[in-house]
């Protein structure tokens, strides 16, 4: 049981163990795969290579011994690579270049300089590619040079065989390199896509939180509030009360985004409404573009703060938000004293353009109308309609 | 205790035990009988046939069985009791999901000891407590109704229930805060005719539901057929 269970994580590494993370290596891992197959398959052709011509060779002895060497690096490498030791490839590439250069020892010079395969023939290539799997092209090519220089070394010569051997690592190298460094790119993308995915997982169960026990504490603060004689302390209760309430039911306005981003118009207006003010909206968000929101809410604030000038901060304040398809209507009314008849029209012919005609400009301005109801001790309300 | 014979008898409906008991002291000293409280929608369900309450104080998000749940379940049972929503929430669905299962008012949790132990009263009077986050939502709801039909006018059944202009007009009037006396100054209708047209939207909010199920069991058969 404890084997079976224990084998994926050891595979994973460090950081995988944790519920939703993505690791990188093992999102690299069919690259390893595949370069473990290739080592194994050229392997079998080092050796085929070494039973054909040890008779040919000046140390035919030092020659088996270097395929055995091969062969068990071949299975450390492996079993390190697929269990995550990246690291490896550097001391990998080390040890082949060195590996390629007993050629020098164990075969004829007169064979070597006629163009024979080194000993550890295509299977030198394979430390070339960990390199690329492990850090990307740029060390890729910088593999690629240390193992041309380490066969030019062994072959002491510069000839069409060698440059076709160096193509061939070129693009391996390239080629690998460019795949390692887009799976890992890909793998870091869907982390963040997980991580971002968990932490409004975790907004909404901190909002349930919330909702269970900081918002009924405060309620009952609030709603004990004559008892407690603190009105500083009841008022402070009361606003931080709304003002969650109306984070975790509509989630935050986000205002900030492009013009034509779709906004919910009523968690927008709520963020923006002081906390005595009730807020009554339709049951599904109002989304409207981005720009419009902006406007929309510009113009409620200047509402309210107009009803807290005029009516005073205590006033009571009432929003309306009404949706259809033609048309937003926001609706802003306090219980001040209202405006008599002919104030606002003689403000505007004495040349004070008051808050009203703000009101209205900004509305005209997109688009929409504005309608003033008020009398003396009526209070005052705005009704604003923005076309859709 | 402070039971008298005409004591309301209510029944408070919460998973938070510090605010349940908190809710049922403050309407008892206000001279409510709190017959029973409830830990959730379910045991609310058990509870209620045995103390036969005439208001139930309801919340909405709760395990086991939610409060719009419970008010359908509890209303099936006992048809004279009336259940009032008192959720601190203001989610807008479960508000209108309970309403819609039959509850005859919604309070938001935040409402002075005073203005709740009113809304009980008036509930058990047979008043619907009614505030301006309801009445949006009940106008909103409408709206969506209306602009659904008209985009696809094959869908809508016949004896869906509308608004009429007035009662429209008297939601409006709720939502932006004016009192029943203030919207009846305003529109010179009596009173008693402004507490109609609200119990009436409610009414028919509650209605719709019915309508739905009608209407989604004659398709079905409908579709047996052919």
């Amino acid at each position: 049981m404890t084997g079976v269970g224990a084998a994926p994580v050891a595979r994973r590494g460090g950081q995988g163990g944790r519920g939703a993370t993505v690791d990188v290596h093992a999102s690299l891992l069919p690259l390893w795969r595949g370069l473990v197959l290739y080592r194994v398959v050229a392997l079998a052709y080092a050796v085929a290579n070494v039973v054909r011509f040890a008779e040919a060779y000046v140390r035919p002895a030092l020659g088996v011994a270097v395929v055995v060497f091969m062969a068990a690096w071949t299975l450390v490498t492996s079993v390190a690579y697929l269990r995550g030791a990246r690291r490896l490839a550097l001391v990998d590439l080390a040890v082949t270049v060195g590996t390629t250069m007993t050629t020098v020892l164990v075969d004829d010079p007169a064979r070597i300089a006629a163009g024979q395969p080194v000993i550890t023939t295509v299977w030198s290539a394979a430390a070339v590619l960990a390199v690329a799997v492990a850090y990307g092209i740029r060390p890729a090519l910088g593999a690629v040079v240390v193992s041309v220089a380490a066969l030019a070394f062994t072959r002491q010569a510069l000839d069409a065989a060698l440059l076709s051997d160096a193509q061939l690592l070129l693009v391996a190298g390239v080629a690998v390199g460019f795949a390692s460094v887009a799976m890992r790119r890909s793998a870091q993308r869907l982390q963040e896509a997980i991580a971002t995915e968990a932490a409004a997982a975790e907004r909404d169960r901190l909002a349930r939180d919330i909702h269970d026990g900081v918002l009924q504490v405060l309620a009952l603060v609030r709603r004990r509030g004559p008892e407690l004689g603190d009105p500083d302390l009841v008022r402070e209760a009361a606003e931080q009360e709304v003002s969650l309430r109306r984070l975790i039911t509509r989630g935050p306005p986000g205002l900030d985004g492009p013009d034509d981003e779709p906004v919910d118009l009523g968690a927008a207006i709520g963020a923006t409404l002081p906390s005595r003010a009730v807020l009554a909206v339709p049951p599904e968000p109002v989304d409207v573009p981005g720009g419009l929101a902006r406007s929309v809410v510009a113009v409620v604030r200047e509402a309210a703060a107009n009803a807290d000038a005029h009516a005073g901060p205590d006033c009571g304040l009432w929003v309306l938000l009404e949706d259809d398809d033609e048309a937003v209507t926001v609706s802003i009314r306090d219980d001040g004293p209202g405006i008599p008849e002919g104030r606002l029209e003689a403000a505007r012919e004495e040349g004070h353009l008051g808050v009203a005609s703000s009101i209205r400009g900004r509305t005209a301005e997109l688009g929409g109308t504005a309608d003033l109801v008020t009398a003396p001790g009526q209070g005052t309300e705005w009704e604003l309609r923005f076309p859709r | 205790m402070t039971e008298t014979p005409t004591a309301v008898r209510v029944m408070v409906v919460d998973d938070h035990p510090m605010w349940r008991e908190g809710v049922a002291r403050d309407l008892g000293e206000r001279g409510l009988y709190v017959v029973a409280t409830a830990g959730d929608g379910a045991a609310a369900v058990r509870i209620a046939p045995a103390v036969r309450p005439d208001v139930v104080v309801m919340d909405l998000q709760m395990p086991h069985l939610d409060g719009a749940g419970a008010t359908a379940a509890i209303l099936a049972a006992l048809p004279g009791t009336r259940v009032l929503v008192l959720s601190a929430s203001a989610e807008h669905g479960d508000v209108l999901g309970a309403v819609r299962a039959g509850a005859a008012g919604y309070l938001v949790k935040s409402a002075q000891v005073a203005e709740l132990a009113d809304a009980v009263q008036r509930t058990a009077d047979g008043q619907a407590v009614f505030g301006p986050e309801l009445a949006g939502l009940v106008l909103g709801e409408f709206r969506r109704r209306d602009a659904a039909a008209k985009r696809e006018p094959q869908l809508q059944a016949s004896g869906e229930p509308a608004l009429t202009p007035r009662e429209t007009e008297v939601l409006r009037l709720v939502a932006k805060g004016l009192t029943a006396r203030q919207i009846a100054d305003r529109l010179t209708l009596s009173h008693r005719t402004v507490e109609n047209h609200v119990q009436n939207s409610l009414r028919k909010l509650q209605l719709t539901n019915r309508v739905e199920l009608t209407r989604y069991a004659i398709e079905q058969g409908l579709d047996r057929e052919g």
